[in-house]
């Protein structure tokens, strides 16, 4: 199980899209993937720790330095496909690169 | 197209002369407050989260015609209900980019979210974007310049989709 976190300032709403886009489209890509939406400021190194790969929103300064690969997931937002596909692509080639499944 | 969950109510929805950010945080919260739809502390919070991580939507990438919008929003906890709350700006006002939050540009709309439960209303962001690619950039630039609550109400009942795709 691949395990990417997704974050925003609410928790709600945006990295909950995130969420749901990477789980759909991974899934679809034949990965097996799960993604959390959390809170930006509930994020600790420890968190983290407990992932493959940041899918962040904005360039976030999470006060500490992130250990895992980060993927801006921002574009997803739009919801076109067209501004998806690079961000869907990035993260399958983490996931390539990294040798996770 | 009937709306099966209920987002929008004609008493909650505004169209603001207000010429910053917080002055129409203020002034949306304050009847928001008087409605019961929120707690003491949503102002405070909905501004404090603007502040730290904005949610301002470029359209830019889409069309250089679309008027840009934002969609605030807080933390489940301060928020008594679920509903999506237009404001129409009649005077444009800086925000700041969700995506690139050093960038800033003008916005005439809000679709501000009341969201009190996460895992219920997970689809909205999702519905206000496929609202805006599925009507295309003429209907789109017609609506968000509409100027009266009634209008801007009748049209997203009649046009916003009851789920995302």
């Amino acid at each position: 199980m691949i395990k990417i976190l997704a974050a925003c300032g609410a928790g709600v709403n945006s990295s909950h899209q995130i969420k749901d886009a990477l789980e759909k489209e991974m899934k679809a890509r034949g990965y097996n993937v799960s993604c959390d939406a959390v809170m930006i400021k509930d994020i600790t190194e420890g968190m983290l720790a407990h992932y493959d790969i940041f899918a962040q929103i904005a360039k976030t300064d999470l006060g500490f330095e992130v250990k895992i690969p980060v993927v801006d997931a921002g574009p997803i937002l739009y919801r076109m496909p067209a501004m998806a596909k690079p961000v869907y692509d990035a993260v399958e080639k983490v996931i390539k690169d990294n040798g996770l499944s | 197209m009937a709306q099966e969950d209920k987002l929008f109510y004609p008493d909650t929805v505004y169209v603001s002369e207000a010429r910053t950010q917080n002055e129409v945080f203020a002034e949306v919260s304050k009847d928001l407050l008087a409605k019961g739809l929120v707690k003491d502390a949503f102002l405070e919070n909905i501004m404090e989260r603007e502040a730290g991580y904005p949610t301002g939507m470029n359209m830019a990438p889409l069309s250089d015609r679309l008027p840009n919008f934002a969609v605030p929003h807080t933390e489940v906890e301060f928020v008594n209900t679920c509903r999506l709350v237009p404001v129409r700006l009649l005077r444009p006002v800086t925000w700041h980019d969700m995506i690139s939050p050093d960038d800033s540009f003008d916005v005439s709309f809000l679709f501000m979210i009341l969201n009190d439960d996460a895992e219920a209303q997970v689809g909205i962001l999702a519905r206000i974007m496929d609202f805006v690619n599925a009507s295309g950039v003429d209907a789109m630039v017609d609506f968000f310049n509409l100027d009266d609550p009634k209008s801007i109400y009748d049209y997203l009942v009649g046009h916003f989709p009851q789920r995302a795709e």
